[in-house]
């Protein structure tokens, strides 16, 4: 869990936006679109939002990760590598994030485990046939 | 143009308002000889704003010209040798021979008419009797290119120009009006402008300090004087945009050209007299100035003759209004008399004219005041020197323009106005940005049951004319640092987000804030690595001894290791 490797969520989309930016200073527009209107329409929107709020939601969103990894990594830079307890040490402040963070955390952790188990289950069938 | 303005003016100086008229005649033949010559050679800045009022201040002038004439008389031409006729010139619209007079006369009884004489004097007198804005208009025409030499007058000049010498109030409009002239042209150095204007400034320090700033910058170098009386700015900015609307098309457009800042302030104050004259009734400046000035109001262009009708009931209801109301605004400054005022006279033609249209337009605002910065962007680059005033203006239509809700006010507290004055009034309506609708509807958003109390509501309105001002100026700074002579969207970005610490979603382009890596030190990187190196190296055995002893021998280390880090980077 304390992997870069495992950050697994949180870690991707900061290293996909730092090597964007670096490489083409161009943002693609629409990267969260599908995803974001059936989050949107989680939280109440219409099932067809508008694609100029979708649109606005995107910059936000890019806007927020943006930042959130560009103090993260001012922070790891101390230590060297940036891991996940950055990105909740920048969340402390904020209960409800904070939590959600860890819990998917946890989630993701089981998962994995639970993932482990099975293929071993698989394997130890497939050698018992 | 010269032909004729020199013999109104001549024929006017002689005699007083009915008098000018008939007077002009048997004079023409005496004056256009001496004018001709002399007109060229002085002031080209009288000129044209003489030739703007002249037309229409011949009639009118009635009342103007014994005020006109008496500072007029008092210096003698000393460039034309017909001082006579020079001195009834004020009334008409005499470009060539005000322009010396103006200069003769900083010891005129109205400190007000020397500094705005020299520039605006004749014009003054003659926008007084602005006869017909055609004509006025086209007066100043010819008039710019002899006046070019001194940036005279604009064409909004005159037309509160007129008035002037009656009010004995606006001194402080006097001051600007002539400051305001000198703006109307391209950066063109008055000095004469400036003295004048900075004689009759100081004299006229008294009334609204806005308008006296902006009356300061006579001269473009003291455009810089503008910024102190920003705060004032805005209210005077406001009375303005009344008379700027009155003020021809043309001289807006001018003013846009040029891209001063100042200058839209300067016209601003100009503009503010004439406004009392144009049929902006929302603006304060009018009901003060309507006062005074009932009759100057007539002799405005034909634009403000609509406004003029209208005005005077509505600067009679002002008249009435001040002394009926609260004791407390006659003891307010002038310029916060005007303010109410205006606002009374605001609130009243809201109420007498239909809102539907307000409804509509003001609806629109709120929705607008995301695109409102964008637009206001693209457009200010245009639009810089008129600031909130004229930003309208080039926009045409209300709808187009970033302000709808002054367009709104405007358009609705004058349906009769004619159109054209209608249009450019929108923009330079009292409320630039902020109407009091859309206001009230802001805070409905954010508690329907709050209210907000009048003086609140200026100084909130005050507020957001000032944030916009300010954002809008140093944007166009940073485009101008830029190498770049368009204002864009990430220009008001950059300003705001780093010194509002707002950010605005939505605007921010297909470009992505870079990573900028913290800079450190190769010393610094060094001691860092020298310590925990230390560190470990003691480790949980070494205890508070070796710890202290590593950190101590790691940066005498660090320290004989840095003359190579330092003779690296040399190298």
């Amino acid at each position: 869990m304390h992997n870069s490797a495992s950050a697994g969520p949180p870690a991707k989309p900061r290293v996909g936006s730092s090597q964007v930016s670096e490489a083409s200073l161009k943002r693609k527009r629409g990267v969260f679109q599908k995803d974001l209107q059936h989050m949107m329409y989680g939280f109440g929107d219409d099932p067809n939002p508008l694609p100029e709020t979708v649109s606005l939601v995107e910059d936000i969103v890019v806007e927020y990760i943006t930042d959130m990894v560009h103090k993260a990594q001012n922070i790891a830079s101390k230590r060297g590598r940036l891991l996940t307890e950055d990105f909740l040490y920048l969340v402390r402040k904020d209960p409800p994030k904070l939590h959600r963070c860890t819990e998917l955390l946890s989630m993701h952790e089981e998962l994995k485990l639970a993932r482990k188990a099975f293929d071993v289950n698989e394997e130890t069938l497939a050698t018992a046939d | 143009m010269e032909a004729p303005p020199p013999p109104q003016p001549a024929a006017s100086a002689e005699q007083p308002a009915p008098a000018a008229a008939s007077s002009q005649p048997p004079e023409p033949t005496q004056t256009p000889s001496p004018s001709p010559s002399p007109s060229p050679a002085p002031d080209p800045a009288q000129p044209p704003p003489v030739s703007a009022p002249p037309p229409p201040s011949a009639a009118p002038s009635a009342a103007q010209n014994p005020p006109q004439l008496q500072p007029q008389s008092l210096p003698p031409s000393q460039s034309q040798p017909p001082p006579p006729q020079q001195q009834s010139q004020p009334q008409q619209p005499i470009q060539q021979p005000r322009p010396p007079l103006v200069r003769n006369r900083p010891p005129a009884p109205f400190p007000h008419f020397s500094h705005h004489l020299p520039s605006s004097a004749p014009p003054s007198s003659s926008t007084s009797a602005s006869a017909s804005a055609s004509a006025s208009s086209a007066a100043p025409a010819p008039s710019p290119s002899a006046a070019s030499q001194r940036g005279g007058l604009a064409i909004g000049v005159p037309a509160h120009s007129s008035h002037l010498p009656r009010a004995q109030q606006p001194v402080a409009t006097y001051s600007s009006i002539g400051a305001s002239p000198a703006f109307n042209q391209p950066f063109t150095p008055l000095p004469r402008m400036t003295e004048q204007s900075s004689a009759a400034n100081a004299q006229v320090r008294q009334p609204i300090q806005g308008i006296q700033n902006i009356g300061m910058i006579g001269s473009l170098s003291t455009t810089t004087q503008i910024r102190p009386g920003g705060v004032t700015g805005p209210p005077q900015q406001r009375l303005v945009q009344p008379t700027s609307r009155a003020a021809s098309p043309s001289t807006n457009q001018t003013l846009g050209s040029q891209k001063f800042p100042n200058s839209g302030l300067i016209r601003g104050p100009s503009m503010v007299s004439s406004g009392s004259i144009s049929s902006v009734p929302q603006q304060s400046l009018v009901s003060s100035q309507g006062k005074q000035m009932p009759a100057s109001s007539s002799s405005f262009r034909p634009q403000a003759k609509p406004n003029v009708l209208q005005q005077r009931p509505h600067s009679l209801q002002q008249t009435q209004q001040p002394p009926s109301a609260a004791s407390h605004q006659q003891q307010i400054p002038t310029s916060q008399q005007q303010q109410q005022q205006k606002q009374q006279q605001f609130q009243m033609q809201l109420q007498q004219q239909q809102q539907q249209p307000q409804f509509h337009q003001q609806h629109s605002s709120p929705r607008q005041t995301q695109e409102y910065y964008n637009q206001q962007n693209l457009q200010l680059r245009n639009q810089q020197q008129l600031l909130q005033q004229q930003p309208a203006r080039p926009l045409g239509p209300a709808t187009t323009k970033p302000n709808p809700p002054t367009l709104v006010q405007t358009n609705v507290a004058q349906p009769a106005v004619t159109h054209p004055v209608v249009g450019t009034d929108a923009a330079e309506s009292g409320d630039h940005i902020l109407g009091k609708r859309s206001l009230r509807e802001l805070v409905s958003q954010i508690d329907p049951s709050e209210k907000l109390d009048s003086e609140v509501e200026d100084v909130l309105v005050e507020i957001a004319e000032d944030f916009v001002e300010s954002v809008a100026t140093f944007a166009c700074s940073l485009a101008k640092h830029r190498k770049s002579t368009t204002l864009e969207a990430k220009d008001i970005l950059l300003h705001v987000e780093r010194n509002w610490n707002m950010m605005l979603p939505g605007y921010g382009g297909d470009e992505i804030k870079c990573y900028k890596k913290q800079f450190t030190n190769d010393i610094h990187k060094e001691r860092l690595a020298v310590i925990k190196k230390s560190m470990a190296a003691t480790g949980d055995a070494a205890n508070p001894k070796n710890a202290s002893g590593g950190p101590a021998a790691a940066s005498s280390k660090s320290h004989a290791q840095k003359a190579p880090p330092i003779g690296s980077p040399k190298a």
